[in-house]
């Protein structure tokens, strides 16, 4: 856990959407940086839509500050055990267990996330990776989303702001 | 030269030795710790010539684990690898006594400009 301060926001301050803080080049220019230093020198995110597997899973980081909400990076089976496979490299076990992959792909998460984190507004804090079922998104305005083929299999990268909760007005 | 690595992600520790390597620093002992609490049990325990921590872990932080290593009279030599590299996370480490600060993601050329000197 970080030890920074949230400041609180004033009643009538609007808080920021995200789309006014960053765009998609940015995020996919952090995600380009990451994979090649994590998963390979040679390897490339085109940024081309492709169509996520049903079966997609999830990782995710937590950005609490001025602008809060989530980065998600949400990617098919198959593509995941890829990926923790390249992450793991000659340390790859021969069967690949859930842990591993909740493991490499929460780490994608936390790099691209960090990095997310720090071109924000501060001061905020960055959360654990998690894995699973990604947190519901915000609202569309409060979304950035790149999609990206990686060896020809999509993922998506989100930015989104947390879910609208009910208000409690003083 | 005794290195402890510190950090909750297994692929991560992996990513980090296989870093050092590649930058050059093979032929040294490695330790493992997979969060901050057993950082600081490992560096009492296996007395490490270095730790290279990340910041956000379960138990105890990086940051804590480096306040309590100072608070408890410990000067090991540490730095932090880790996914926020902001100009306020760089001045929180430094404050605590950290050495370096090594932003994920790094390359082998980044382990070198900041380990430079401080591997021997």
């Amino acid at each position: 856990m970080t030890e920074t301060r949230i400041p609180r926001r004033r009643a009538g301050d609007r808080p920021p959407v995200i789309t006014e803080l960053l765009d998609e080049a940015v995020v996919q220019e952090i995600a380009d940086q990451a994979w090649a230093a994590l998963v390979g020198e040679e390897e490339v995110l085109v940024p081309l839509p492709g169509e996520v597997p049903a079966d997609a899973v999830s990782s995710w980081v937590e950005v609490l500050g001025p602008w809060t909400g989530t980065v998600v990076l949400a990617c098919g089976r198959r593509t995941a055990a890829d990926l923790t496979r390249a992450l793991l490299r000659e340390h790859a076990p021969a069967e690949l267990e859930d842990e591993d992959v909740a493991d490499a792909l929460g780490e994608l998460a936390n790099v691209v996330g960090g990095n997310v984190k720090a071109v924000l507004p501060g001061p905020s804090a960055l959360g654990l990776p998690e894995a699973g079922t990604a947190p519901a998104p915000g609202a569309a305005a409060d979304t950035c989303r790149v999609d990206l083929l990686w060896r020809g299999q999509p993922l998506t990268i989100t930015v989104q702001g947390a879910a609208l909760a009910p208000e409690h007005e003083n | 030269m005794k290195i402890l690595i510190a950090d909750d992600s297994r692929v991560m520790r992996q990513i980090v030795i296989r870093t050092l390597r590649q930058a050059g620093y093979d032929d040294h002992d490695i330790v493992e710790a997979e969060d901050g609490r057993d950082a600081y049990d490992k560096v009492q325990a296996e007395q490490p010539d270095l730790v290279l921590s990340d910041w956000n872990m379960p138990n105890m932080s990086g940051l804590e684990c480096l306040q309590a290593l100072r608070s408890s009279g410990s000067g090991v030599p540490f730095g932090f690898v880790t996914s926020e590299g902001s100009a306020e996370m760089r001045e929180k480490a430094a404050d605590a006594g950290a050495l370096f600060l090594i932003a994920k993601p790094f390359t082998e050329e980044t382990f070198r400009d900041a380990l430079d000197g401080v591997i021997v």
